[in-house]
Formats: structure tokens, C-alpha cells, sequence
């Protein structure tokens, strides 16, 4: 961890020193500073939106990594690339659905297996964002990338935050090496997100020395190959009041244990080469030594583990997504139609645009949030990383289907890669937690935190206290004939370059609606909230525009401060993305709004009733008669 | 026309306006209403039996058509015994066409053949019906002028053409382009049976699909067949699973089965299977009924299990457990709760009522039977071998066993294989409900 913290320390001194100046001089100095800061890490940038505030010194400026450190990566980056550009045969990997042991060997010689094991144990200990920019190249050939991932992303990922240093000097080195490949055990046939109701057991051995741990795990990614699981089980733990309880436990299980089996590979839509498989757990005894944090803690290593790892498939997403640029943009550069190019149409350029924008918008998150992460002091970022997972997936679906669209006939084919792209793509939403669950993590944890400080506010609310009613309405008054909205952030010594300035009132007007939106639903729903989840979902909408408007606006405004190349190119991405999701906040507001035209909460919860009553589509066939 | 014919002509005509106005410009007829409207809303199809009430009772002393009638009746009785079906039918209204050339006594006999048609079984069949309509001497009862549709044209045959299409409409045939032909060939545009006709193509339509629980339309005449289907028309939950706990041992050929072993059908979703699993042994649960379920004509009846609601203070609050969910927090740690706006909970019309855990239909009400249906539940929910069962037969029979039979009586009448005793039944209530 050379350098982590710099951003972090740049980022305050920024804060104070005049904004329009170039910060790359400052880095250095800030550096030296680093040590000097030892206040608590501040409060996390996504929750503060929640109350209407924006936490300016989280996302301003943005993160930048010193010369020599990007000199370092990309003399790493270099061979990288060279490496999945020429060698590695993305369509033998989907075709023959495993990566061949070439191609594995050369992946661990080049440190792919240990970009996040400290470097006392043998990796290369790299930073977040070293991380999410080594994620970009990786993502060319999304089959390694998960591979990747579910080895060092969750695979061993338990190790590192919760091992102790013995099981690091045991297990890491050989993992950072590639000797021993990790995978991630949580899902069983009966259990996704519900730790409840986890059906593998461990159990206590007479001599006390070792688990017996019992159980199928599915869909895990290396199965077939891995070494070395983090496991999760059921254990009984006695609790404080002297009662047992089943709790889960999280166990590092060698395959060498004995007792690990695992099923065929599953033959999957997309990801193939990836090895997907079940694995089955019979009577592995698994010594004390290997429990992963504490006895009865696995549900918190296992959530850990789950949020850290997630902030990474921006960038890797938006490496992808450049190289579908290039490759559809020179077939609209040569096929004609008509006399005229495709990139002449005004319907493809519109989905260059669009491509452009969403790599733009999810790389500039995946490194804000990165940059956050690598701040001192283990910031907790998971509702930004979390955010980062459910845009740039999304992201990735849109857009390879509009790539698709330019490229017609050819898309579909398995001639070319693209349709490849496609399937590989569908995954994004579903694994690392469902985009479905991360907006109601996304939204509720945010609302947790805004409920527990708008306490007061709302008790007395509902009390009746009259000063406070008053206070209230008069705000809503003063909201509803139109205030302007100041955040700070535009202005002489704004955070944001003017050239941006609109789009960042566009923000700072939504965060501040959005803080009085939650304000009201907190008052209407209270704890009951997580019941609605249709409404919790536009939350976690908004919010992930706020955050990509954000970072947006911050890389942006960076880029043009610091004299970027093609920051003008940047500046238009920004602003385009900034009034899109400005107009799509607004009218997602006013769907929150209990009585507007816009909500159409009830009809389709009812329509949803009367076709899962039926279990099948209600309406009569459009050629049926009465008479 | 005498009184008696003019007071029978207004109370047809206002029928033929629709019910709805007719009954509420009419003095005469309006006692007869209220009777009807209940039995309508219980189930339309309960109407079948006195589905010819336009149509004059047969026997009734009548001093010029009496002859006619017992005449037509030959035409029926021409047909061989046993060979009661359409074609014999429309070989008797063929028979009145080509024995009567100048249709004498047409009203008559369409009147009479109305009566018939069930008998045949054709009271279905729109082609029977625009046959009837067929009878009518074409152009003769057309009003000519706007006088003579302003007072009513030929009253006796415009009544007997509404009877046509009453029939209709109390079977569910919906007239077609041909019966529009016709009517208007017979009585013209400006005629009551063709204001009828216009009505039933509006309404039929709109009312065709208005039930969303649709029974079909020919129900199953074996009871076992029919206790299934009402057990699924009871049980909208599609994960529910029919049980046959007993088959009836011994049919004869009317269908019923022997006393000693009749059918034992059950429903029971898995969520009420969870219930009571989950069922605190110390309360007893209660075989309840029987209740009457109208399926069309047929009447069945069933028996419930079921427990009291719980006490308040022994409700077990749902309790979240602390680590659930992997990936989300599944209750927020605040202290309020929902606002008096959004909390849809209180419902005035909404009455808690304890848990039912099963539903079954058998062939006999007797507690022997519907020990047989627990101790077969006892198979797939073992938890019922724990809790007490007490069965309370006659204390909640519905308002049908109230009226039909004393209280002391516990077994209601058994539901009737066929649709005549029950007929009697529903007579009998109706006498009830009269007097």
C-alpha cells in the first residue's frame, strides 16, 4: 500500500487551496503530509445525500494517484494488455467453456493471482485503484475476469480481512502465486441471500481439535478448480445468556482436507470458460486453526467479503465497453448503406453517445469510489461500491445490446465476438448480489443512516410540536415557490469548474429534493419502509444518479483544471449525463410523491396480484368474443 | 282479453322490459320479486326449475286453448318413448308446421314446447329456439302504423315471443343475427320482443364473463369429479393438493355410492400445512360444517378444520432474526413507525377469523367419515396426531340446514346425486320464504 492515503491527503489540502490551480505539484507535498492526518475518517459521501447535504471533501477533487505510481502501473499494465490482446483466444475459451492451462500458467506468472495480498506475503499488494485499473484489461476476456475475481475478490478475500497471521503466512503466499486457486462457498440449493437458512453443518469433534463440516454448496465459481474454500457453515454457539444458537461460521478448507467433491462443470449462458460447479462438503475435517474470524462471526466475514469486492466491475466493465467502442465504431466507419456510412446516421451516432457516456460515467465511479477506499482509516464504502456494481452493470447490458443494434446481422452470429459480449454481459446483473438486492441494501442502509439522525426531527413531528410543524411547512413553502438550491459547489471557489456549473446546480437541486423526499418517506414509512420495496427501489435510482452525477462532475471538472487531454470531449459526456439523470431524478421524485400522477405503485402491484393469483396472464386473447 | 289475461299480458311485458324498470312501474308483478332476487344472486343456475314461469303452467283451466293443448301434446307423444332428443323434437315442431298450415294455436303450442325442451334437452340449443321463433306467421303482427306500436300490437304473441327469448336467457343462449331475422320479420323493429332481444345482445355480452370464478358449464356427474372441482373452486390457491382419502367402494348405477364407504375428498395448500405444523397442540382444533356450496344446480356440501383465532396476548410476534439476510438489512434499528396516512392495516370491513387448515368434501356428514378424512390428513401433517379434534357438526350448519331441518336433526339431507331432491329442497325454501 505504497501510496494509498495521497488522494485522501490531497484531498484536504485541496479543499483549502485555491481550486482552479493543478494539483498534480501538489501530490508530492501532499505525500509528505500524509502522516499529519489523523482525524476520524469522515462521514461516507452516499449517506450524507440521503439527508440533502453533499460531503464535498469525500468527492472533490478527484482522486489522483502520483507520478511514480502510475509509472509503476503502467509498466505493469503494458505486458498485461500485450498479453490479452495477442494470447489469449477469447472464443476458444467460450468455445471449448475452460481456460487452458497455458493460458492459466501465463495469468499467474504475470501476478494476476495476487493483485491484493499485501506484499509480505507475496503479492503485489496493489491499491484499489491499481486494482480497478488492472480490472480494466482483465475485463477484455470476462471468463478470466471472473475467474479472477472469485479467486482474489471473494476467494481469498476472508483471508486478508479477517485471517489471522498465521492462516495469511500459510494460505496467501501460495494463492498470490497462483499455486492454490480460492473460491468462495455461500450458496446452497435453499439459501441465496438468506444466511437463515444455510443447511451445511459443522460440528465439533470430540477431541475438540477439529470441525466436522457437512454440506453442498452451488454455483461456485472454481469449484472444480479451486484448493482452497472459504466456507460457510452452521455451527451451535453458546450465547452470552448461556443458550445454544446456530450460528454461521466462516472455515478456510483445503481440498486436501479430504471429503471435497465437486459436480461437472455447469454449462452456463455466458461467462463459459469460467469454472462454475457444486461442491459437496462429506465429514471434511477442518481444524480449529481454519475458522475465519471468529466462531459464530461468518455472517459478518461473509457480508464483508460480499460488499468489499464489488466496486471493481466498474472499471472492468468500462474496459470492456471501450473496447466494444472501437471495434463497432470502425465497422459504422466503413459499412455503407445508401452512400453513406453508418457513422453518418443520426440514430448510431446516437448509441456512440451513448456508449461513450455510460463507459465514462462507471469509470468515473469505479475510480472515485476506489479512490475513497484507499483513503487511511478503512472507509466504509460499500453503498458506493455497491451503487458502482448495479450502474456499470446495467450499463453494460445497454450497451452491448445498442452495440449489437449497430452492428445488425453480424451481432448474432458467433463468427464474431460480439454476441459473446452479450451473454457474458447478463451475468453482471445477477451475481455479487442481484441488482434487485443492491438497490435495497443501496437505499436502505442509506435510510438507516438518515432515519437514525431526522430521529428527533420526526418524533416531534409526530408528537406535534408546533415549532417544528412550522418550521416545516414553511420549508416546504419556501421549496414549492421554487428556491434556488446552493450546495456550494458552483461558485468562485466552488468546487466544480464553471463550464460544468449548470449541470452541478442540476445536482446540488436534486440532492437537496432528494434529502427533503426522504424526509417525507421516513415520516410516512418509518421502519416499515423496507416493506416497500417499489419505493425503495426508486430510491437507490436516484441515488445512483446523484452518485454518478457526482463523480462525473468531479472528474470533469479535474480534467479540465488540470489540462487533461480531450477534457472538452469530457466536459459534454458530463453535462449530457448531468441533464439526463437530472430529468430522470425529477420524475422519479415525483413518482416517491404519494399522490402524483406519476405513481403508479398501485395498479401494478395489483395487476402483479391478480397474474401471480392466477400464475399465468389474465387478460383474454384479443380474438376472443362474447356473443 | 279479460282481466285476468290483461294483468298476465302486463306482468310478461314488464319482464320483457328488462326486470328492472319493469318491476318498478308495475304494481302486480312486484310482489313476486323480492322472492326471486335472492335465489338469482345464490346462483343464477338455481333458476332452472321454474325457468318457464312466463310461460303458463300447463294445466292451467283456460276455456278456449285447453282442446288445442291436449292436441299438441299428441304431436310430442308421437315420438317414441326413450327417444327424447333433438331430433325428435324438431320433428314435432316440423309436425305442428306442416299439420297446421295456417298456424292455428301457435302460441300454444310454442308455450308447450318451451316446456318440452328441457325434457328433450335442448334447452340449450339456439337453433331450437329460432326454430320456435320460426313458428310465428311472418309480416302478420308488424305494426303498421305508429299507433299500433304505441299500444301494443298483438299482445298475446308478442308476450309468447319474450317467453321464447326469456327461456333463452334464463339458459344462457345468446340470440344470434338469425333470431334478430326473425323477430323482426315477425313483430318489426318497433316490437317488445325485438326491445328484449336488443337488451340480451347488450347485457349477455357484458355479463357473459362477469363471474371470476367461472364454473364450467356441464358439471361432472360423478360426486367424486364434482367434490374436486368445488374443492378447487373453494381453494383459488394453485399449489394446493386434492386429496382422495377414500374412494367410494361401491357404485350402482344411479351413481350413488354405498352409505358405508362414500368418497372423502380434501384440499389443503402448503401453507396451511405449515399452520398447522406450527398449531399449539394445547388448543383444539374443530371439524366443522357441513356447509353448502352451489355449483350451478348442484349443491355440495363441505366440511372445514379449523382453529379460534388466537388471543391477542398469545400471538407470537414475528420476530426477525438478527443475521438473515446476506445482503440487506431486513428491519431498520428506528423507533417510529408508519403514519396514520399510509397505514392501510385497519380495515372496517375486515374481520379476523381463525385459521383454516383443510377443507374436504365427503359423501357422508357423519362424524365416523370425517374421522376417516383427519386420520388420513394425519399422514401428511403429523403434528394433527397432537392436537385435539373436536368435531362440531350440526352447531354450525349454514342458514340451509336452519330453514330445511330442525336443529336437533344433526346430518343434513345428503347432498342429492341428482338434481330433483334438491329441487325439493329449494322449493321448500322458497315455500318457507313465502309464508
Amino acid at each position: 500500500m505504497a501510496t494509498s492515503g495521497s488522494m485522501g491527503v490531497a484531498a484536504l489540502f485541496l479543499r483549502r487551496a485555491v481550486a482552479a490551480r493543478a494539483s498534480r505539484a501538489l501530490v508530492a507535498f501532499a505525500t509528505s503530509r500524509r502522516l499529519l492526518r489523523t482525524s476520524p475518517p469522515s462521514r461516507a459521501f452516499a449517506k450524507e445525500l440521503f439527508l440533502g447535504k453533499i460531503e464535498k471533501k469525500e468527492v472533490f477533487p478527484f482522486p489522483e494517484v502520483s507520478q511514480d505510481e502510475l509509472n509503476e502501473i503502467n509498466q505493469f499494465v503494458g505486458p498485461v494488455e500485450k498479453f490479452f490482446t495477442e494470447e489469449v483466444d477469447s472464443e476458444r475459451i467460450d468455445r471449448e467453456g475452460k481456460i487452458p492451462k497455458e493460458t492459466l500458467e501465463k495469468l499467474k506468472s504475470l501476478g494476476l493471482f495476487g493483485l491484493q495480498v499485501p506484499e509480505e506475503y507475496g503479492g503485489l499488494g496493489l491499491s484499489n485503484t491499481m486494482y480497478a485499473r488492472l480490472g480494466e484489461i482483465v475485463g477484455l476476456d470476462a471468463s478470466i475476469a471472473v475467474t479472477l475475481a472469485a479467486h482474489q475478490a471473494i476467494g481469498l478475500k476472508g483471508i486478508i480481512l479477517a485471517g489471522t497471521k498465521e492462516q495469511k503466512a500459510k494460505y496467501l503466499p501460495k494463492l498470490a502465486s497462483g499455486e492454490h486457486i480460492a473460491a468462495f462457498c455461500l450458496t446452497e440449493p435453499s439459501s441465496g441471500s438468506d444466511a437463515a437458512s444455510i443447511k451445511s453443518r459443522a460440528t465439533l469433534s470430540e477431541d475438540k481439535k477439529h470441525y466436522i463440516l457437512n454440506g453442498s454448496k452451488v454455483w461456485i465459481t472454481n469449484g472444480g478448480l479451486a484448493n482452497v474454500f472459504t466456507v460457510f457453515a452452521k455451527t451451535e454457539v453458546v450465547d452470552s445468556d448461556s443458550s445454544v444458537k446456530d450460528k454461521i461460521t466462516a472455515f478456510i478448507v483445503e481440498r486436501a482436507f479430504g471429503g471435497v467433491t465437486n459436480g461437472k462443470p455447469e454449462d452456463k449462458l455466458g461467462i463459459r470458460g469460467s469454472n462454475t460447479c457444486e461442491v459437496h462438503f462429506e465429514n471434511t475435517k477442518v481444524p480449529i486453526e481454519n475458522v475465519l474470524g471468529e466462531v459464530g462471526g461468518g455472517f459478518k466475514v461473509a457480508m464483508n467479503i460480499l460488499n468489499s469486492g464489488r466496486f471493481s466491475m466498474g472499471s472492468t466493465v468500462a474496459g470492456m465497453l471501450k473496447k466494444l467502442i472501437e471495434m463497432t465504431a470502425a465497422y459504422a466507419c466503413t459499412r455503407k448503406q445508401f452512400n453513406k456510412n453508418l457513422s453518418e446516421f443520426g440514430l448510431i451516432q446516437e448509441k456512440f453517445a451513448l456508449m461513450a457516456q455510460k463507459a465514462y460515467v462507471m469509470e468515473s465511479m469505479a475510480y472515485l469510489t476506489a479512490g475513497m477506499l484507499d483513503q487511511p482509516g478503512f472507509p466504509d464504502c460499500s453503498i458506493e461500491a455497491a451503487m458502482v456494481k448495479v450502474f456499470s452493470s446495467e450499463g453494460a447490458w445497454q450497451c452491448v445490446s445498442e452495440a449489437l443494434q449497430i452492428l445488425g446481422g453480424s451481432g448474432y452470429v458467433k463468427d464474431y465476438p460480439y454476441e459473446r459480449f452479450l451473454r457474458d454481459s447478463r451475468i453482471l446483473l445477477i451475481f455479487e448480489g442481484t441488482n434487485e438486492i443492491l438497490r435495497m441494501y443501496i437505499a436502505l442502509t442509506g435510510l438507516q443512516h438518515a432515519g437514525r439522525v431526522l430521529t428527533a426531527r420526526i418524533k416531534e413531528l409526530k408528537r406535534g410540536n408546533m415549532t417544528t410543524i412550522i418550521e416545516t411547512v414553511g420549508q416546504r413553502l419556501r421549496d414549492s415557490l421554487g428556491r434556488t438550491v446552493d450546495l456550494g459547489l458552483t461558485g468562485k471557489l466552488g468546487a466544480v469548474h464553471p463550464s460544468v456549473a449548470d449541470s452541478a446546480s442540476k445536482l446540488e437541486e436534486n440532492v437537496y429534493y432528494f434529502g427533503r423526499t426522504v424526509e417525507t418517506l421516513l415520516l410516512r414509512f418509518g421502519k416499515t419502509i423496507t416493506e416497500e420495496q417499489m419505493i425503495l427501489k426508486r430510491v437507490a435510482n436516484i441515488l445512483i444518479n446523484l452518485y454518478g452525477m457526482t463523480a462525473v462532475l468531479s472528474r470533469a471538472s479535474h480534467s479540465i483544471r488540470v489540462g487533461i487531454r480531450n477534457h472538452d470531449h469530457e466536459v459534454l459526456l458530463a453535462n449530457i449525463f448531468c441533464a439526463e439523470a437530472y430529468y430522470q431524478n425529477l420524475f422519479t421524485l415525483s413518482q416517491l410523491d404519494k399522490h402524483s400522477p406519476e405513481n403508479l405503485d398501485e395498479q401494478i402491484k395489483k395487476v402483479s396480484q391478480q397474474i401471480l393469483e392466477k400464475q399465468a396472464y389474465v387478460c383474454a386473447h384479443p380474438l376472443d368474443r362474447t356473443s | 282479453m279479460s282481466w285476468a289475461q290483461a294483468i298476465l299480458l302486463a306482468r310478461g311485458l314488464s319482464r320483457g322490459w328488462g326486470g328492472i324498470c319493469g318491476a318498478a312501474l308495475m304494481g302486480a308483478p312486484f310482489s313476486q320479486v323480492p322472492l326471486r332476487v335472492p335465489r338469482g344472486l345464490h346462483c343464477s343456475a338455481a333458476a332452472h326449475n321454474s325457468d318457464s314461469w312466463l310461460v303458463p303452467p300447463g294445466p292451467e283451466p283456460r276455456k278456449g286453448p285447453t282442446k288445442a293443448l291436449t292436441l299438441h301434446e299428441e304431436l310430442f307423444q308421437q315420438a317414441p318413448e326413450g327417444a327424447r332428443d333433438k331430433a325428435n323434437f324438431v320433428r314435432a315442431v316440423q309436425n305442428f308446421g306442416q299439420h297446421n298450415v295456417h298456424k292455428r294455436g301457435h302460441v300454444d303450442f310454442i308455450y308447450l314446447a318451451l316446456r318440452k325442451m328441457r325434457e328433450y334437452g335442448v334447452e340449450r340449443d339456439l337453433a331450437v329456439y329460432n326454430l320456435l321463433l320460426d313458428i310465428f306467421p311472418k309480416e302478420v303482427f308488424r305494426p303498421r302504423s305508429i299507433f299500433q306500436s304505441m299500444f301494443i300490437h298483438y299482445p298475446r304473441q308478442q308476450e309468447c315471443g319474450i317467453a321464447v327469448l326469456e327461456q333463452m336467457e334464463s339458459h344462457g343462449v345468446m340470440p344470434n343475427k338469425e333470431t334478430e331475422f326473425l323477430l323482426i320479420q315477425i313483430f318489426g323493429r318497433k316490437s317488445y320482443p325485438m326491445l328484449k332481444y336488443v337488451r340480451m345482445k347488450l347485457w349477455f355480452s357484458r355479463f357473459k364473463n362477469i363471474n371470476p370464478f367461472p364454473v364450467p358449464r356441464d358439471l361432472p356427474q360423478d360426486p367424486l369429479d364434482l367434490a374436486k372441482l368445488g374443492l378447487r373452486h373453494m381453494e383459488p390457491n394453485l399449489s394446493a393438493t386434492v386429496t382422495i382419502y377414500q374412494m367410494p367402494s361401491s357404485k350402482d348405477s344411479t351413481g350413488t355410492a354405498d352409505p358405508t364407504e362414500p368418497h372423502i375428498v380434501g384440499i389443503q395448500t402448503p401453507d396451511q400445512q405449515a399452520a398447522l405444523a406450527h398449531h399449539n397442540p394445547a388448543r383444539p382444533i374443530f371439524v366443522e360444517g357441513p356447509f353448502s356450496l352451489w355449483l350451478r344446480d348442484k349443491c355440495v356440501y363441505y366440511h372445514i378444520l379449523r382453529a379460534d383465532l388466537l388471543p391477542p396476548e398469545e400471538r407470537e410476534v414475528e420476530e426477525i432474526p438478527e443475521e438473515w439476510n446476506l445482503h440487506y438489512p431486513m428491519q431498520l434499528d428506528l423507533d417510529y413507525g408508519r403514519s396514520g396516512w399510509d397505514d392501510y392495516e385497519f380495515d372496517i370491513h375486515k374481520v379476523e377469523e381463525g385459521p383454516v387448515f383443510a377443507i374436504c368434501m365427503a359423501g357422508a356428514h357423519d362424524q365416523a367419515t370425517l374421522a376417516k378424512w383427519i386420520q388420513g390428513l394425519q399422514e401428511t401433517n403429523p403434528a394433527l396426531a397432537q392436537i385435539p379434534v373436536v368435531f362440531r357438526l350440526a352447531g354450525s350448519t349454514g342458514e340451509l340446514l336452519a330453514s330445511s331441518s330442525g336443529l336437533e336433526e344433526p346430518p343434513p339431507p345428503p347432498p342429492p346425486p341428482e338434481g330433483q331432491e334438491e329441487e325439493e329442497d329449494s322449493q321448500q325454501r322458497q315455500q318457507q320464504g313465502q309464508s
